[in-house]
């Protein structure tokens, strides 16, 4: 409505310009209406383009300059005696009032044409215009007003009605991803506390084994995150949904994790899902070179950036020369990263990093890693890097 | 310190006091003078007031956990939390209210038994878990913590060793348990109850004000 509106107005300011351009050239006044006019013409603009919307002020100023007085000035300065001479400015009155009609509420618009047609007619009045031209004009400056309202109104509805099939669509599809967590969970349960339970009631398994223990000890981890993901406040957040997933991944090898969250910032899917790629990779790391059968995952935000952690307590290794907080060097740069091992493999840290890096790297994030000699490994994951 | 610490259990689940009370059977240095349901129950018993009590953070009982351990600080003994699940909004609470230390109760006998060491030397239990609630407390009124706090908070948080931690931020072993012992001091200090004017105005004249 804005561009049409503007159009309205500049084909008024077209007109408007030809007509002073041919007949009223010598004189000063109608150049200086039709600059004044183009000023606020541009004014509103303007803000319309700062604002993107029309900005009531300074269409309400229009139409008391351009709508009301530019008139008057015509017939006082400008020595419009005729209804032809004063048309024009009359015109830019039917482009003020269409404007008003976007910008304004019902009652200020009711005033705003009121006082259009109020200053106009006693315009036509004094250049004593044809009963017929006066009527035609107040009736143009009346109906654009109704015409852009109508169809201002037409829009914003049909704006709503798209905004709210949006709305359903993304709580249809939070629903959908809710139930997908749902089943996932199910089929999880299923397959782990469901069965352990089932088979130690039906006896003849002993409970009191160290495999039996340390599955129940891994099963209750995974229970127990789930009671603490429906104590927080927080939504289904899709990094959480990623990195459980790696969790369990880790967990269905023999690996106990300790996972936490709070509060990860949403980030886009594919983010997600490389986050959860590294971390299975950091993790993988533990369960294979750690000599530790614990890893602990926190999740967090720090002033809107994700940033995951991978820790174990395990043998750690060497980090080289490098400082003791070291950070990510890129890929292959001496290839340092974990090759100073003493305790830990070569080929695992060199792993380690390459994937962890690289997955990071890839997405706009970083990773660092950092350990010590008997004092486990700390893999940070962070996006944005 | 007499040698041995005596330690009671107040926690609601049977299968839980009888696991713990033949797991502590096996330690020199503890001895298990009492198992209760409730807080009621181990007050009204005829033994001594233990050094440390093992609370369930969710007992079923219609006492409020506040409540539960004021009055076995009252009674004289130290109280070490412990939980199935980190529910991390009541941990804070209990640390506010006067416990000395968080447990979930997945951890190795080992680890229990050095906390109850700890809590009955006067000191904190420290664990991942309650340094997560700590460090990423959403309350209304938790205090503020120095950058220091926080960095050494949050990388215990994420599971490093207390080494490993003080390591990375360039501090001594002892710094850093220094800085964890004084988050929560910094808790109990904001947990300490104001109910009347009189207090608060004794509030206001500890804080400094006047």
């Amino acid at each position: 409505m804005v561009i049409a509106t503007a159009l309205y107005r500049g084909s008024h300011l077209v007109a408007g310009g030809a007509v002073v351009a041919q007949h009223q050239r010598d004189r000063l006044f109608p150049w200086l209406a039709l600059v004044a006019a183009i000023a606020f013409t541009a004014l509103i603009w303007f803000m319309a383009a700062r604002h993107r919307r029309l900005v009531p002020w300074a269409v309400g100023l229009d139409v008391l300059v351009t709508g009301c007085l530019l008139p008057f000035g015509a017939y006082a300065w400008g020595g419009a005696r005729a209804q032809e001479s004063i048309a024009w400015v009359m015109l830019l009155g039917g482009s003020a009032s269409a404007m008003a009609a976007v910008a304004f509420g019902a009652r200020l618009l009711v005033v705003a044409v009121a006082l259009l047609v109020a200053t106009h007619l006693a315009g036509y009045l004094m250049v004593e215009a044809d009963a017929a031209v006066t009527g035609a004009h107040l009736n143009a400056l009346v109906f654009s007003a109704v015409v852009s309202w109508v169809l201002t109104w037409y829009l914003c509805r049909q704006g709503e009605q798209v905004d709210e099939a949006n709305r359903r669509t993304l709580a249809a599809e939070a629903q959908r991803a809710r139930f997908a967590e749902r089943v996932a969970h199910h089929n999880a349960l299923h397959d782990t506390v469901l069965a352990t339970l089932t088979a130690i009631a039906r006896g003849g398994v002993d409970a009191n084994t160290s495999v039996m223990r340390e599955r129940c000890a891994r099963e209750a981890a995974y229970l127990r995150r789930l009671v603490e993901q429906a104590d927080d406040r927080e939504s289904a957040s899709g990094v959480r949904a990623a990195l459980e997933e790696s969790v369990r991944a880790a967990e269905a090898l023999g690996l106990r994790v300790t996972a936490r969250y709070h509060e990860p910032p949403a980030v886009p899917g594919e983010i997600a899902l490389a986050m959860a790629r590294a971390a299975t990779e950091a993790l993988n790391n533990v369960r294979c070179h750690a000599g530790t059968g614990h890893a602990y995952l926190t999740a967090a935000g720090d002033s809107g950036r994700l940033i995951v952690t991978v820790v174990d307590r395990g043998r750690g290794f060497g980090t080289g020369s490098a400082g003791p907080r070291r950070s990510a060097a890129p890929e292959g740069s001496g290839g340092s990263e974990g090759s100073g091992g003493s305790a830990r493999p070569v080929t695992g840290g060199i792993g380690l990093d390459r994937c962890v890096y690289a997955r990071m790297r890839g997405v706009g994030g970083r990773a660092f890693v950092d350990s010590a000699p008997g004092e486990g490994v700390r893999v940070e994951l962070r996006w944005p890097g | 310190m007499a040698g041995v610490i005596t330690v009671a259990v107040v926690d609601d689940d049977r299968m839980l006091r009888d696991g713990i009370r033949s797991w502590f059977a096996g330690v020199e240095e503890l001895r298990l003078v009492a198992c209760a349901a409730t807080v009621d129950e181990l007050l009204a018993g005829p033994w001594e007031p233990p050094d440390v009590v093992l609370l369930d953070l969710m007992l079923r009982d219609d006492r409020p956990p506040a409540d539960n351990i004021r009055r076995l600080r009252a009674a004289g003994s130290r109280v070490l939390m412990i939980s199935v699940v980190a529910d991390r909004d009541r941990i804070v609470s209990a640390i506010s209210d006067g416990a000395d230390g968080f447990l979930t109760k997945d951890h190795e006998l080992s680890v229990l038994v050095e906390a109850v060491v700890e809590i009955a030397a006067g000191r904190t239990a420290h664990s991942p878990e309650l340094a997560f609630a700590l460090a990423y407390d959403r309350g209304s009124t938790r205090p503020r913590l120095s950058p220091q706090e926080r960095e050494v908070l949050v990388g215990y948080a994420s599971g490093l060793t207390l080494k490993a931690t003080a390591r990375r931020a360039g501090i001594t072993v002892n710094t850093a348990k220094y800085y964890l012992d004084r988050v929560k001091a910094k808790y109990q200090e904001a947990g300490r109850p104001t109910y009347t004017k009189i207090d608060l105005a004794t509030r206001v004249r500890e804080d400094g004000w006047r």
